[in-house]
């Protein structure tokens, strides 16, 4: 049984559309990240989960059961915001209780299970202090304990590691992909960072404009994109887009940017003659070419070298747009060397020009 | 940028802080020395700082029935005022600061405009007012207007202070299966306390020093301390000042350990645990 089902959900602030017919399903125990960029409507999709926003049209169900009309506190949830949005004015203790209380849970219970919550979360020093004396991180970790102590039939998450700095950041990530591992909780987590989305999706929803662009795991949307747009936003350095012109060639299918000619055998498209379309290859899928290599070719002069540590990457320009491409740093280049780099067809994505959806035969 | 403080900077700046304070606690701290002086220790062309103290002003007005009667119905009249301002200017703030309708710019606007009419202008309409009603020179009369005032300068200031709790937190709340009202007890009033208390102590002060509408409201019945202060100095040439200055003693008592009362109180509640 899916844990979650939204169907035909539309939300709307007046004339401002914000979710358009939307249909999802989510199962139980999954990792499902939101992401997007911002206005997408991956929070307000999440809120409308949470009952924290109505509901325009449309029907999401939690656990079999419509929620539509239910208050939050009915719905099962437990939610981390980003802001970590804990109580200032009590103490973390009251902080990850106060959702029990208000279910009458015996107090000696209500101890128990706080101290089995904050000692898997290490909070256990910190419990008679109050929110406003504890690190970011610590507070985090707050806003964590007050959600898994209500044992929830799922966990929704927005963006809550963003405002954390870069190392911990990390730190949290792990834990979060920890805490999902031994509670097994279906878990919604909301972000605009793909790489959070990436190591701890499942599944990941990608969103624009109230629009679900694409829904698969982590690997499926980096390798087989559906469009243009996910294409280039997953993905760093970002995807090198050249417009071609469709050409057949013998057997082969020729793809031509001005002076440049790549040809392919296009089994994997879905191609015509004549069509315009965009070409698109990742920075590491470039390598540099041997000397004596011809065809297929994208040759320039480097005119940008960034330092990434382990690569390096080299931009340089065809035919009036910059391409990237990730090498090695012992390979690099040097500032205005002449360099040519060849690729594999089977790294190759195509995208019709007009619609922006890919060419690919599923 | 941080400048690096000079010795005689941080004099200079000290120098102003201490006039500026003189400036606020000496006129306080003289009324109340003088008091203490029989009238000849007051008109002296040297002012006195060394006399003997006596008590006969201080008992002349507490031995006042006049004064008691208007200290008493001050009290009544304020704290009353006080307390319906809070039950109703409280929540009411708050259902215009997170339940905002397009009419709550135009409340906001009315309650502010309550304040910039001149006092006059409000104060004879609600004597011809209560006059027809009957019941003009009654503490009741003067409990229902003292509350427009503080229903209005309460909801003007707590308004931001429940929009300065974050909504999150409330959000937080609601999904850990709290309804509206018990987010209003148990999260906004607790983190807006500090702001909601400035509030409150601000609209006590304000109805306690009112004198204008306590004028025109009451004939002998219902006189606030301020009129009977004020016609202290009305009897005959002579003005008593040692009685003045007592009673103005007495008129600045009662704000001043509301205040203290108050922020003892809010010290304790968030004083940071040391551990």
């Amino acid at each position: 049984m899916s844990a979650i089902v939204c169907s035909h959900v539309d939300k709307s602030y007046g004339a401002t559309s914000v979710i358009r017919d939307l249909n999802l399903s989510i199962e139980e125990h999954e990792f499902v990240v939101f992401l997007g960029p911002s206005g997408c409507g991956k929070s307000t999709l999440l809120r409308m989960l949470a009952g924290l926003e109505d509901i325009s049209g449309g029907e999401i169900s939690i656990g079999g059961t419509v929620v539509n009309d239910l208050d939050p506190g009915d719905r099962g949830v437990a939610m981390v915001f980003q802001n970590y949005a804990l109580y200032p004015h009590m103490t973390i203790f009251d902080n990850i209780a106060f959702g029990l209380k208000r279910q009458n849970v015996p107090k000696a219970e209500i101890r128990q299970r706080v101290g089995a919550v904050s000692t898997t979360l290490g909070l256990d020093p910190y419990l008679d202090r109050k929110p406003a004396e504890l690190s970011g991180g610590q507070q985090q970790r707050v806003a964590i304990a007050r959600a898994m102590i209500k044992t929830p039939k799922v966990f929704l998450f927005d963006e809550p590691l963003s405002n954390l700095d870069a190392k911990l950041r990390n730190h949290m990530r792990v834990e979060i992909a920890r805490l999902h591992q031994s509670l097994n909780t279906t878990t919604v987590y909301v972000t605009h960072d793909q790489l959070e989305a990436m190591t701890l999706a499942d599944r990941i929803v990608l969103l624009r404009d109230g629009r679900i662009e694409q829904i698969g795991s982590p690997a499926e949307i980096y390798e087989r994109p559906g469009n243009l747009f996910v294409a280039g936003f997953i993905g760093t350095p970002n995807m090198n887009f050249i417009d071609v012109t469709i050409g057949r060639d013998g057997d082969a299918w020729t793809l031509t940017n001005a002076g440049t000619v790549f040809t392919i055998s296009g089994e994997r498209f879905r191609l015509q003659q004549g069509e315009r379309a965009v070409l698109g290859i990742r920075p590491p899928d470039l390598v540099a070419a041997s000397p004596g290599a011809s065809g297929n070719l994208l040759e320039g002069t480097a005119d940008l070298i960034e330092f990434h540590g382990n690569d390096a990457l080299v931009t340089f320009c065809l035919g009036g747009k910059e391409i990237s491409a990730l090498v090695p740093s012992r390979a690099c280049p040097a500032i205005r060397a002449d360099v040519r780099y060849g690729f594999d067809e089977s790294s190759l994505h195509l995208f019709d020009a007009q619609s922006g959806m890919s060419l690919r035969r599923q | 940028m941080r400048r690096p403080r000079t010795g005689v900077g941080r004099l200079l700046g000290k120098a102003v802080l201490a006039f500026a304070g003189f400036m606020a606690v000496f006129p306080l701290l003289w009324t109340a020395l003088n008091s203490l002086k029989n009238n000849v220790d007051i008109i002296t062309r040297v002012p006195r700082v060394v006399f003997t103290p006596t008590l006969a002003n201080i008992s002349y007005i507490l031995g006042r029935d006049s004064v008691l009667t208007g200290l008493y119905n001050s009290v009544v009249a304020c704290g009353v005022a006080v307390l319906v301002g809070v039950v109703l200017g409280l929540p009411a703030a708050y259902a215009v600061a997170r339940y905002p309708n397009r009419w709550a710019g135009d409340i906001q606007f009315f309650v502010l405009s309550l304040r910039f009419l001149p006092p006059v202008a409000v104060a004879i309409p609600l004597m011809v007012i209560w006059l027809q009603v009957g019941l003009y020179d009654t503490l009741a009369a003067l409990i229902v207007t003292y509350s427009l005032l503080t229903i209005s300068v309460i909801m003007w200031l707590a308004i931001p202070a429940f929009q300065a709790v974050p909504k999150e937190v409330e959000e937080a709340a609601f999904v850990d299966g709290y309804g509206a009202y018990s987010v209003f007890w148990r999260i906004a009033l607790p983190v807006a306390a500090r702001s909601l208390a400035g509030a409150v102590a601000f609209s006590f002060v304000l109805v306690w020093n009112e004198f204008l509408i306590a004028l025109m409201l009451s004939s002998s019945n219902a006189k606030t301390l301020p009129i009977v202060a004020s016609e202290l100095s009305q009897q005959g040439m002579n003005v008593p000042w040692g009685i003045l200055n007592a009673s103005v003693v007495l008129l600045s008592l009662p704000p001043l350990l509301f205040l203290g009362v108050l922020s003892g109180f809010l010290n304790s509640v968030f004083r940071q645990k040391k551990t």
